[in-house]
């Protein structure tokens, strides 16, 4: 009984500490929901229940947003994915200089996205920047990256890949490091080709590095904000408008807080949804 | 007797040294206005002993700033720059000190003031919260060599049977941009095409010059008219066909470096760009060939900051000395020897002003003929959602007529949630 309220007080100041820093904010934000505060009458009247989750999935532009943010998590956390096992992979061979690639790619990680962000913007720039100065030098025509509504979700994606794949890299290439040597062997022995001992070895070892990964990478890219910010405001037309910035514009430009504590409810009813889900095939499997 | 003067002697030394310990705040835009500000302020900090800081931050960035510091118990901005479009939204809000106490308190005088400034940047609804700072009202600034070139001049008689020149309609202008994007090997008008404040603002311009608007003075809502689906349309249309690539995506930056590196023959835009496009050093291959005009049509958009105190800054007083001093007429009269922008007519009118920028007198006129945007509690908001619909269209993704159709509706619902329809 005294090691149990022992155990207890040692973990109050923890708990206090979590209860005051994630419990309240959730809790103050869920409250708020459900009334009328707004910027401009800061007050919790009237209490209106589920209106604002109601309006939010009638509103066309808040479905087209949901919409959007589901691609673009699955392209850029299935490319990051990818591209990372690659990288991790060459990386886990016995290269010359492999420190140099690991500091190399380690810079876009410590790059704020903001950064990244004018950084790629001006190298995207249709008139001015380099990569369309390249094309148009060896008699290709200029390309409206992140003006044609058609492909500019896929650009910003493919910009924010750029940044996030050093994480999965390091990530996986962990994983592969602290693999048992032995089934590989076993499977050598046994005349597998790389081919199948990649696939049916080495990948399902990494399964549960590779459910970290998506789970890290789907609660940071269903998040996104920064990027949209700054290279497209969620344009052309509505073509990269996604969540977390229209979520932003319902509470600083449209000043309504209510609302927009209502739809970061739902983002974060979908990053629950994903991560339990990710947590339950992985774990099943393993 | 001698008691007296020891307690004058005692509260003015006092003042002086709370003074002295009296530094105020303000968040400022990095346009060439608020540097030719901050290199007078010395003039103020000497004579008397007030501190003042200057954070200097990019426009995008600070509304969202200040709605987070008028929500505090205390304000790090004693002082404020408030954008015409926040004009609406901060009063009612109660976000603003009503000025008219410390105007009569200081015999400060209001009468050199245009009338459009003190309507849209210091009376909402018939109280003084604002004092108006600089005006950035919109109108055509264009490449005057292009019109002048004779291969030009005679294609387009034959193509339009009408003499190349200075555009007088919407129609016009749209049709001329197209015109020399076509033909004179660059773009013709450089477009903030980007969603929101860019693009809504661009537009009003071609909505205004068509003889459009957005609602009448019951704030019904006029935009889904004949008027404004031709807006719509001849917007989409110079976009699409006489911009440069990547213009849905541009902002003011943009389109800027796009005139000053002589990439296009006009712009909609601010007229304080000219004096800009007009500096040899930093745009050499266009100074000397940029003229200002109204917007075609008569009407562009009126746009100007005031100077506003927040509801919670520690040093009101010293923040109303400092207003009083940058709208002194002296010192207004230093800003426009240096290009400031206006917003007395005694500046517009300065002979020494005039001679130094003689285009003042067509900026007096694209002012004083220049159309608000409707100003009230959700202006911010209806930047987005009408710039949304103006995106739309643009890219081609959206009808014109839908888009406006679509505007429309997105404005009403906002006038409906501010209660005033």
């Amino acid at each position: 009984m005294r090691r149990r309220r022992a155990g207890w007080q040692f973990a109050l100041p923890g708990i206090l500490i979590l209860l005051g820093t994630i419990a309240f904010p959730l809790g103050y934000a869920l409250v708020v929901s459900f009334t009328g505060y707004s910027f401009l009458a800061p007050r919790f009247e009237p209490w209106v229940g589920l209106q604002h989750y109601v309006r939010g999935f009638q509103d066309p532009y808040f479905v087209n947003a949901i919409w959007r943010t589901g691609v673009y998590t699955a392209f850029t956390v299935g490319l990051s994915l990818v591209l990372g096992l690659a990288f991790a992979v060459l990386l886990h061979q016995p290269v010359p200089g492999r420190e140099i690639y690991y500091s190399v790619l380690s810079i876009p990680m410590l790059i704020s996205p903001v950064g990244v962000s004018l950084i790629w913007k001006m190298i995207l720039h249709p008139e001015l920047g380099i990569v369309n100065y390249a094309m148009t030098s060896i008699g290709l025509p200029r390309v409206d990256w992140l003006g044609n509504p058609r492909y500019a979700l896929f650009v910003v994606g493919t910009i924010d890949v750029w940044q996030q794949v050093s994480l999965v890299t390091l990530v996986l290439l962990a994983g592969l490091r602290s693999m048992p040597v032995e089934p590989l062997e076993a499977a050598t022995v046994d005349g597998a080709t790389r081919f199948q001992r990649f696939f049916l070895v080495t990948l399902p070892i990494l399964r549960p590095v590779i459910g970290i990964v998506l789970i890290l990478q789907s609660i940071i890219e269903l998040r996104t904000y920064d990027l949209i910010y700054v290279l497209t405001k969620g344009g052309p037309g509505s073509s990269t408008d996604l969540l977390a910035y229209f979520i932003y514009r319902t509470a600083f430009r449209g000043l309504d807080l209510a609302q927009a504590s209502a739809l970061a409810y739902v983002l974060l009813f979908m990053t629950m949804f994903l991560v339990v889900f990710y947590f339950r095939s992985v774990y099943r499997s393993t | 007797m001698r008691f007296r003067w020891l307690i004058a002697a005692l509260v003015l030394g006092l003042s002086a040294a709370f003074a002295q310990n009296v530094t105020l705040r303000a968040l400022m835009e990095d346009v060439p206005e608020t540097h030719i500000i901050e290199a007078l302020l010395p003039q103020f900090e000497q004579s008397t002993g007030i501190n003042v800081e200057f954070e200097i931050v990019q426009y995008s960035a600070m509304h969202d700033k200040l709605v987070t510091q008028m929500l505090s118990p205390t304000n790090t901005y004693d002082f404020l720059q408030v954008d015409f479009l926040w004009a609406g939204e901060f009063p009612s809000a109660g976000w603003l000190e009503p000025l008219q106490p410390y105007v009569d308190r200081t015999n400060f005088d209001l009468s050199p003031y245009l009338p459009s400034m003190l309507d849209l940047v210091g009376y909402y609804q018939g109280k003084l919260y604002m004092i108006p700072m600089y005006n950035y009202a919109m109108g055509l600034i264009y490449r005057t060599d292009v019109l002048q070139d004779p291969a030009l001049q005679q294609k387009y008689q034959e193509q339009f049977g009408r003499a190349l020149g200075l555009p007088q309609t919407v129609q016009d202008y749209v049709d001329t941009s197209v015109f020399i994007a076509r033909n004179a090997g660059m773009s013709g008008v450089a477009m903030q095409g980007q969603r929101g404040d860019p693009n809504f603002l661009e537009f009003a311009n071609y909505l205004f010059g068509l003889g459009g608007g957005f609602a009448d003075e019951n704030w019904n809502v006029t935009l889904d008219s004949p008027e404004g689906r031709q807006a719509m349309a001849l917007y989409a249309r110079n976009i699409q066909n006489a911009a440069p690539t990547g213009a849905l995506n541009f902002n003011l930056d943009d389109t800027y470096r796009i005139m000053c590196q002589g990439q296009a023959w006009s712009f909609v835009s601010y007229w304080w760009m000219l004096p800009q496009l007009d500096n040899a050093q930093e745009c050499p291959n266009v100074a000397g060939k940029v003229a200002l005009a109204p917007m075609p049509g008569g009407h562009g958009v009126a746009g100007g900051w005031g100077w506003g105190i927040p509801h919670n800054s520690a040093h009101k007083d010293a923040a109303w000395q400092l207003i009083q001093w940058v709208e002194s007429p002296a010192i207004v009269k230093a800003r426009a020897l240096q290009g400031h922008a206006p917003t007395r007519e005694d500046a517009f009118t300065d002979p020494d002003v005039l001679a130094k920028y003689p285009y003042y007198a067509d900026v007096a006129r694209i002012v004083e003929s220049s159309m608000s945007v409707p100003l009230f509690q959700f202006t911010a908001q209806m930047e987005e959602d009408l710039g949304r619909e103006i995106s739309e269209a643009s890219a081609g993704t959206k009808s014109s007529d839908q888009a406006t159709q679509d505007a429309a509706r997105a404005l009403q619902q906002l006038f409906q949630r501010a209660g005033l329809e």
